[in-house]
C-alpha cells in the first residue's frame, strides 16, 4: 500500500507557484471612487494600517496612500467585527433584541440599550415610572463619564503618552465596578427593560457612588492637568483635522464632534427624553473644530455629567422601577424611532412592528459609523502619525461601526 | 408634536404625499412616491421654511413585497424631526437616486443599504460592499435570507438554504416569506 506523502518544499521536483499567486491579487476597482483611489501617481505608495493596530480602537483596516510622509488619500475597510445584529434582532423577541444591542459599543453599552428601549416603548405606549427614568439618567451619565475618561487616556496613548491611560483607568474602573454592583455585569450591562430597569438601586452601588462622588471632581481635574498643560499634546492636536460647522452638518456628524465645531446640538436639550428637561446643565461647545477642541468638549462634558448626577441623587423619587406589562409583548403594527445622546453622538433605533412578538425590522444607527467617514477628508495632507491623532479625537468604537 | 409642521408639509407637498402626515409622540412621518423622492428631499433641505439640514439616519427596509428607503431628518432651525418613507422600490431591481448630493455623509449609509438589501443608489460614487466581502453574493437583511434556526421556528417550511445567492427572482415561494402588509 503506497502512502501519499506530502511534498516537501525542499524537493527540487516540487513546483513553487509563481510569485503573483502567493499574494492577494490587486483588487479590481468597482467604483469611480475606488478606481481613483487605486491609481498611483509619481512618488505615491500604499501603506496598510491594521486590521490589528493599537490605534484603531478595534479591528479596523485602513489603506493609506502616501507620498513620502504625507497622507494623500485613505480608504477604511470595515466589516471585521460584523455580526449581523440587525438580522439577529429580527429573529428575536423584543426582550431578547435588547441584549443583542449591548455589545455594539462595549465602552458605552447603556446607550446602545437605551435607544432600542426608547423605540420599543414608543411602539407599545409604555409609561416609564419616574424613579426608573431617574435611574436611567443616573446610569447613563455614569457611563458617559466612564467612556470620556477612557477616551482621554486613549487619545493620549495614541499620541505616545503612556501615563494618562493608567490614570484614566482608575476612574473608569471605579465606575465599571459600581455599575457591576448594580447590574451584575462589568461591561455588557443589559440593565434596561421595556418599561423600566432591571432592579432598584442597591446599597453597595449607592455607597460606592457616594464615595466616588466626594472625590470625582478633584480626581478628574488632576487627570486633566496631566494632559491639558502638556505642550507636546497641545501642539500635536491644535489646528489638526479642522472640521467646520457646515461640513459637519452635511456629513451627519453628531455629539461632541459636532459641538466642537460650534453647533450646540444636544438631544438631551433639543429633543428631550426621560427627565432631562427637569435637570440643569450646560451644553459645552467650542468654535475651533480641531482635534484639541474635540478633546476639550468631551472633558467639559464630564463636568456637566457630574453636575447632572448630583441633581439626580437629590431629586430621585421613591416608587416602582418597572411598569406593569404582560410577559409576551405584541405591539400594534407601527413604526418608531428612538434616539439618545450618547458619548459619541446620536444613537438611534428605527423599529418596525408587524404585530408579532418580534420586531419586523430593527435598524441601528451608530454615530461612530458616520464619524469614521471623516477620517479620510480630515487627514489629507497631514503626516501619517497625525492620522491616529485625528482618528482618536473622533473617538470611533469599531463594535458599533461594524454592528 | 408640532401641528405647524404638519400643516406646512400638507401645504407644500399636498397631492405629492401618498398618505396624510402622521404624527405620534415627537415623530412626524410622510410618504412620497419614488418619482418624487429627490424633489421632495431637495425642498425639505433647501426651503427656508424647513431647513432639514441634518440627515440623522438613512436605511433600507424590505417588507417582503417591496423595498423602502427611509430617511430621518432633523431641522436646524425649528428642531423638528421628520421621517420620509419612500416605498415601492421593486424587490427584483431596487433603484433610487442617491442623497449624497445634499448630504455627503449619506455615502456610507447608502453603501450599507446596498450591502444589506441590494438597493442601487444612482449617483453614489462609491457604491460597493461595506461590511461583507467583495465577492459575497447575497443580501443578508432581505426577508428571503434565512437564519440557520429559522427551520425550527416554522417546521412546515423545512430546512432551507441559509444563504440565498443573487437575485430574489430565485427566492422561495411567497408563502414562507414573512411579510408585513401594514408596514
Amino acid at each position: 500500500m503506497t502512502q501519499q506523502m506530502r511534498p516537501s518544499l525542499d524537493d527540487p521536483r516540487v513546483a513553487i507557484p509563481a510569485e503573483s499567486s502567493w499574494y492577494e491579487p490587486a483588487p479590481i476597482p468597482q467604483t469611480e471612487r475606488q478606481a481613483e483611489f487605486l491609481t498611483l501617481r509619481e512618488g505615491e505608495m500604499f501603506v496598510n494600517m491594521g486590521p490589528q493596530h493599537p490605534s484603531t480602537h478595534g479591528v479596523l483596516r485602513v489603506i493609506i496612500k502616501v507620498n513620502g510622509e504625507k497622507v494623500v488619500d485613505l480608504d477604511p475597510v470595515l466589516g471585521y467585527l460584523h455580526r449581523g445584529v440587525e438580522k439577529l434582532c429580527e429573529n428575536a423577541d423584543y426582550h431578547q433584541a435588547i441584549c443583542y444591542t449591548d455589545p455594539l459599543e462595549y465602552v458605552a453599552s447603556l446607550f446602545c440599550e437605551a435607544a432600542p428601549v426608547a423605540a420599543f416603548e414608543k411602539l407599545m405606549d409604555v409609561d416609564v415610572p419616574r424613579r426608573a427614568q431617574y435611574i436611567r439618567v443616573l446610569t447613563m451619565e455614569l457611563n458617559r463619564i466612564a467612556s470620556h475618561t477612557l477616551f482621554q487616556g486613549w487619545m493620549a496613548l495614541d499620541l505616545g503618552g503612556i501615563t494618562p491611560i493608567l490614570w484614566a483607568f482608575i476612574e473608569r474602573d471605579e465606575i465599571v465596578d459600581m455599575l457591576a454592583a448594580l447590574t451584575g455585569q462589568k461591561l455588557l450591562y443589559n440593565y434596561y427593560r421595556i418599561g423600566g430597569v432591571n432592579g432598584d438601586l442597591n446599597h453597595e452601588f449607592m455607597s460606592r457612588l457616594g464615595t466616588w462622588m466626594s472625590r470625582a471632581a478633584a480626581q478628574i481635574d488632576s487627570n486633566l492637568a496631566l494632559i491639558n498643560e502638556n505642550e507636546i499634546f497641545v501642539r500635536r492636536t491644535r489646528g489638526l483635522g479642522v472640521l467646520d460647522a457646515k461640513t459637519a452638518l452635511k456629513m451627519g456628524v453628531t455629539g461632541p464632534n459636532l459641538r466642537a465645531s460650534g453647533v450646540p446640538f444636544d438631544l438631551r436639550r433639543d429633543r428631550p427624553y426621560l427627565v432631562y428637561p427637569e435637570l440643569e446643565f450646560d451644553v459645552p461647545t467650542r468654535d475651533e473644530g480641531d482635534s484639541l477642541a474635540r478633546y476639550l468638549v468631551r472633558m467639559d462634558e464630564i463636568k456637566q455629567s457630574i453636575r447632572i448626577i448630583d441633581q439626580v441623587l437629590h431629586e430621585m423619587p421613591d416608587g416602582p422601577v418597572m411598569a406593569k406589562l404582560p410577559r409576551l409583548l405584541r405591539p400594534r403594527p407601527g413604526r418608531a424611532f428612538g434616539a439618545v445622546e450618547g458619548p459619541r453622538g446620536v444613537y438611534g433605533t428605527y423599529a418596525i412592528s408587524d404585530g408579532t412578538d418580534q420586531p419586523f425590522r430593527m435598524r441601528i444607527h451608530d454615530p461612530s459609523f458616520v464619524h469614521l467617514q471623516l477620517v479620510g477628508p480630515l487627514t489629507k495632507g497631514n503626516l501619517i502619525a497625525d492620522t491616529m491623532a485625528v482618528m482618536a479625537s473622533l473617538d470611533p468604537v469599531m463594535g458599533g461601526v461594524d454592528k | 408634536m408640532d401641528r405647524r409642521l404638519a400643516a406646512l408639509l400638507q401645504e407644500k407637498f399636498g397631492d405629492r404625499l401618498l398618505t396624510p402626515v402622521r404624527q405620534r409622540y415627537d415623530e412626524s412621518e410622510i410618504r412620497v412616491a419614488l418619482a418624487d423622492a429627490t424633489d421632495t428631499l431637495r425642498t425639505l433641505h433647501d426651503d427656508p421654511a424647513f431647513r432639514f439640514e441634518m440627515l440623522i439616519d438613512l436605511c433600507g427596509v424590505d417588507t417582503g413585497e417591496e423595498m423602502q428607503v427611509v430617511y430621518h431628518l432633523s431641522s436646524s432651525t425649528s428642531g423638528d424631526w421628520l421621517r420620509v418613507i419612500v416605498p415601492g422600490l421593486d424587490r427584483t431591481a431596487p433603484r433610487i437616486a442617491s442623497a449624497t448630493f445634499m448630504w455627503p455623509g449619506a455615502e456610507w449609509m447608502e453603501r450599507e443599504a446596498y450591502d444589506m438589501f441590494g438597493i442601487i443608489f444612482e449617483g453614489n460614487r462609491d457604491l460597493r460592499r461595506i461590511y461583507m466581502p467583495d465577492d459575497y453574493r447575497s443580501y443578508p437583511l432581505r426577508k428571503d435570507f434565512y437564519l440557520a434556526d429559522d427551520a425550527s421556528r416554522s417546521p412546515a417550511a423545512g430546512v432551507r438554504n441559509m444563504e440565498r445567492a443573487g437575485t430574489p427572482a430565485d427566492a422561495t415561494a411567497a408563502t414562507t416569506l414573512r411579510k408585513s402588509p401594514g408596514v
